[in-house]
């Protein structure tokens, strides 16, 4: 008897996904009808109906319905990445190389080169119109290209780096590095952290920091994609801005810690604390300081274009993502195509606030002609993105080593950033 | 005698013949899926790390000639001795803390049966809780702990306490032994349920013995538990050495292996070479290293382990 009980509890158990697949609705996992004799896999990250944000997850639910109710004859199966954003695109890039990969998924717009170089994926060019080409902004437009002009993802979000500061104890924003450390330290002065960025082993740390560099004309790799920043003039440049940062930890206009940070999370945790008023953050972060932040506290943070050396030495790192195909199948890359243009290009971006890649959605959608996002549109125009060079990865990773010693001083600047320069040539070698 | 013996023996050897003729066939269709499983799922991928290890593949090419440049590349990288060296401090320390604390704790819990003590079971238990956390939730425990805002764990006790805040992370000499406590933590729990049933195996008689003969606690301890202990403990010292040096999910949530490469151990070291610099020859020969220390540690360890008729 309680063989039985057991067994139909069994064949109960294993009946509950098949009746959720079973729904003409997005159930986390797979979207359409199950009979539906076309089936493309999406592997995505946090920007669709797994979202941790209720409303978010509500709103991609709605597209992702509205998307397989426009396309009969198809099912939409979902992946989820995890959060090591590196390890999973590598993980996927070593599928797309054995022919495991989904169909289509999100690739990070930074090892975007490296897919395009390896030769997985498929081009969008027959499904995006010139005029929609054409809108795009010109260093997202060069990300996508392939060597024979075609393109081969559509990058549809973007974003920008900012200088965050609690009005209340910095009225004024810094425009170069020495306002910055003054600030900095007059907020220390306040019972303040000082300016929190980061600096662990982490992919922001290089890229928050990159735009230091990038400011002065340096350049991190050459045409052929070599590195070159530890050469001649960019090597001065690379050092005058490492030294910039180990100046601010040294002075105690930033905190030691920064050395261990590697998340954006913590800097909203110190402004909801209260214990810092500047910070070096990502575009996103102002949407999230609305949900962790009473209003009256909201009302004190605002944020401005990154500090340089001079006032017109400026520049921010621009990343966002794209959606690529992997599938031989034609009909699987033009639902893929037909995916990140009903979906994402401009849908998503309106839902997430996700800065557009498009100059013409600025005035298209009505939330992007809001005065803080037209505030992040101009600084969009110092923007620069990360080198569509395979070595960017590890040419990071060597950035990150360095600036770990560098900021705890177990190390001279120089040696440190020779160390990073000559393993990261190693690496190209190799590559 | 001699004869007798013989004659008898013959029909007996006979059978024996038969019965391993009759039974030949029967074996292979069980022994074939195991060998099977343990080719395909164990050995294959030995051999493939074998191969890329004299190759100069990366995930994006590979041009498929052999050669040794990678091997000889890869040993004579500058960072590497450091790597070792951090390597061997995470897991040498992790090792001795683990297997002390775990079989004081398992004396401890062994004492209190004995005496019919309350909280034996929760003491156990509460000591399993950590091992089945998994390392990244462990390492993200940890971080909050060694968090060096104001608003950070260990910090804001010692502030409450009037003592000085500590660079738990951000000092490079401290943060390997951060690191250590994060994975002792996590690890011990292994070795005091090891520690446990080894003690639950000793022979009463023996403490009686001792006993009548005057010994003392400490004298029962080194001369009765720990002889007795021998076995259990270089077994456990075996197991946790490869656990100690193959973790890297830990390290990975509560460091990163920085800052610099200062907590970069030798599986980190790996991981971040395949997975970040894509190098699949280098991260093979990597792979390779791992496991000849770990099976030079594991025969070491295994000298030491009392022989059958000791």
């Amino acid at each position: 008897m309680n063989t039985r009980i057991l067994t139909l509890l069994s064949a109960a158990a294993m009946a509950l996904p098949v009746s959720a697949f079973g729904q003409d609705t997005i159930t986390g996992d797979t979207g359409g009808p199950p009979d539906a004799p076309n089936k493309l896999v999406f592997r995505m990250t946090s920007d669709g109906p797994r979202n941790n944000d209720p409303v978010l997850a509500e709103g991609y639910s709605k597209l992702f319905n509205a998307f397989v109710a426009n396309h009969a004859g198809w099912q939409v199966e979902l992946q989820m990445m995890s959060g090591d954003i590196s390890q999973e695109q590598a993980r996927m890039l070593e599928q797309a190389k054995s022919g495991n990969a989904p169909d289509c998924a999100a690739v990070d717009s930074f090892v975007l080169p490296l897919f395009k170089k390896s030769g997985v994926l498929q081009s969008f060019s027959p499904y995006f119109k010139k005029e929609e080409i054409d809108q795009l902004f010109p260093f997202i437009r060069d990300g996508v290209t392939g060597a024979d002009g075609q393109i081969y993802a559509w990058w549809w979000s973007t974003d920008l780096r900012v200088l965050y500061r609690n009005t209340e104890i910095i009225p004024d924003a810094p425009e170069t590095w020495d306002e910055t450390k003054k600030a900095a330290l007059a907020s220390v002065e306040k019972g303040m952290e000082g300016i929190l960025f980061n600096g662990g082993r982490y992919e922001g740390t290089t890229f928050d920091w990159l735009a230091n560099f990038w400011g002065q004309g340096g350049k991190l790799v050459d045409d052929a994609g070599k590195p070159i920043f530890g050469e001649g003039e960019n090597r001065e440049k690379f050092i005058k801005a490492v030294n910039y940062y180990r100046d601010l930890v040294e002075s105690g206009a930033a905190p030691k810690r920064v050395a261990t940070i590697g998340n954006y999370d913590d800097f909203n945790a110190a402004a909801a604390a209260g214990t810092s008023a500047l910070f070096v953050g990502g575009n996103w972060q102002y949407n999230q300081l609305k949900t962790v932040l009473e209003p009256e506290e909201l009302a004190k943070w605002t944020f401005s274009r990154l500090p340089g050396p001079t006032k017109d030495e400026r520049s921010t790192g621009t990343g966002g993502w794209t959606v690529a195909a992997f599938s031989k199948d034609p009909a699987k890359v033009e639902m893929c195509a037909n995916l990140a243009r009903e979906i994402y290009m401009g849908p998503a971006n309106e839902l997430q606030e996700q800065l557009p890649t498009r100059a013409d959605f600025y005035s298209t959608y009505k939330i992007f002609s809001s005065d803080t996002n037209k505030a992040f549109g101009e600084a969009l125009k110092v923007g620069q993105a990360r080198p569509g060079a395979p070595v960017y990865p590890e040419i990071s990773n060597q950035i990150q080593i360095m600036m770990g010693k560098v900021l705890t001083g177990a190390e001279a600047t120089d040696a440190a950033v020779d160390e990073a320069f000559k393993a990261s040539t190693a690496a190209f070698g190799r590559l | 005698m001699t004869v007798r013996n013989a004659t008898f023996e013959r029909p007996m050897a006979a059978g024996l013949a038969r019965s391993s003729r009759h039974d030949a066939p029967r074996v292979a269709p069980w022994v074939l899926p195991l060998i099977l499983v343990l080719g395909l799922f164990y050995l294959y991928p030995v051999f493939d790390v074998m191969r890329l290890a004299f190759m100069r593949a990366t995930l994006l090419a590979n041009d498929g000639t052999y050669t040794l440049s990678t091997l000889i590349d890869t040993l004579s990288r500058p960072e590497l001795a450091q790597i070792l060296w951090v390597t061997f401090v995470f897991t040498a320390s992790s090792v001795v803390a683990q297997q002390v604390l775990g079989l004081v704790i398992a004396l401890v819990v062994v004492r209190g049966e004995g005496r019919g003590l309350f909280g034996t079971t929760i003491v156990r238990t509460t000591a399993l809780v950590a091992w089945v956390v998994p390392g990244i939730a462990g390492g993200i425990i940890w971080k909050m702990l060694f968090n060096e805002a104001p608003f950070g764990g260990l910090n804001s006790i010692l502030r409450l306490l009037g003592a000085a805040p500590v660079q738990w992370l951000s000092d490079p000499d401290l943060v390997m032994w951060s690191v250590v406590l994060s994975n002792v933590w996590r690890g011990t729990a292994f070795s005091m349920v090891v520690m446990y049933a080894a003690l639950k195996a000793i022979d009463p008689v023996l403490y009686e013995a001792a006993s009548v003969d005057g010994a003392n606690a400490r004298q029962r301890l080194l001369h009765v538990t720990l002889p007795q202990l021998r076995a259990a403990i270089l077994v456990n010292m075996i197991l946790i050495t490869i656990q100690t040096l193959n973790t890297f999910d830990a390290i990975i949530s509560l460091t990163g292996g920085g800052p610099g490469r200062a907590t970069e151990v030798l599986s980190l070291y790996t991981f971040n070479i395949v997975f970040r610099n894509y190098d699949l020859s280098v991260g093979a020969v990597l792979s390779i290293l791992m496991l000849a220390i770990s099976l030079g540690l594991a025969l070491v360890y295994a000298v030491f382990l009392p022989k059958g008729d000791e």
